[in-house]
């Protein structure tokens, strides 16, 4: 049976992986999703912890974070298409400049 | 049973979402991730979080992972463009923070007694539950959400609109 422990050093995997994922991907898409990964790991903490003290909020803050998250990686998305059509890369170190 | 299946997902997910931050074409890093995203619900289905869960699969590989598919395939990248990883001198760097990241995390976790003894609560996240408490308890940052997808739907909408005009003056200048 796995305890709150595991589910802890499962987050903090996920976490690790994630956090690698932003600092090394150049690709603006990659970021995003690994700013995702960060987010669920956050989650997966969240919700462990609920289950474990007998205490709903957990769960519910995982609500908001996932509300959150959409609005998010729509704005993000959004960018991101705007940033291929002005200066037709997606490469997060191509833009050097601060106008188009 | 239960510790099985913890191990299955756990295992799933921690190779997905390397998958995830390795694969060089963007669309894998798509698809890998929604692997990862069913592998999480099925473990906060263990953790008896079914209401998280399920939307978690509905607003994550329902419509998240949708979406990033749809700009992956929209800005349809050649080859050159995904191919084109030029190696940072920083990338060892960013491995360095999250090995360390990683290390201090498990440090931390062995060093609480307090999570050692912990049994789980007798809580079951079910619609009736969670529902009753977001709509006493936590009412106003409920209602407040809706203020932030609007206020995300406007900025897409204005984002989307200059891009529109952009356009329409590179079609007149041409």
């Amino acid at each position: 049976m796995p305890g709150l422990s595991h589910y802890l050093i499962l987050s903090g995997i996920l976490f690790s992986i994630g956090l690698v994922g932003v600092t090394t991907s150049r690709n603006v898409l990659k970021i995003l999703l690994s700013l995702e990964l960060l987010l669920n790991a956050a989650n997966l903490s969240f919700v462990a912890f609920s289950r474990y003290n007998g205490d709903y909020t957990g769960q519910l803050v995982v609500f908001f974070v996932m509300l959150v998250a959409a609005a998010e990686v729509a704005i993000g998305l959004a960018i991101v298409v705007l940033m291929y059509r002005n200066a037709k890369t997606i490469q997060a170190d191509d833009l050097k400049e601060l106008r188009w | 049973m239960n510790s099985i299946f913890f191990y299955f997902f756990a295992t799933v997910l921690i190779l997905a979402a390397l998958t995830v931050v390795l694969a060089r074409n963007p669309s894998y890093s798509v698809l890998s991730l929604v692997v990862a995203i069913f592998s999480l619900a099925s473990i906060f289905i263990l953790l008896e979080a079914f209401f998280v869960g399920v939307i978690l699969l509905l607003v994550y590989a329902g419509a998240v992972l949708v979406l990033f598919l749809f700009v992956v395939m929209l800005l349809n990248l050649n080859k050159e463009e995904v191919a084109r990883v030029r190696q940072s001198r920083l990338r060892p760097l960013g491995f360095l923070v999250g090995a360390a990241f990683l290390v201090e995390f498990l440090w931390v976790i062995k060093a609480s007694t307090a999570t050692e003894t912990k049994t789980p609560g007798s809580i079951r996240g079910t619609i009736e539950t969670i529902g009753r408490i977001l709509f006493t308890d936590y009412l106003l940052p409920f209602e407040l959400t809706s203020f932030l997808l609007l206020a995300a739907v406007i900025g897409i909408v204005s984002l989307a609109q200059g891009a529109l005009k952009s356009d329409d003056t590179q079609q007149l200048s041409s």
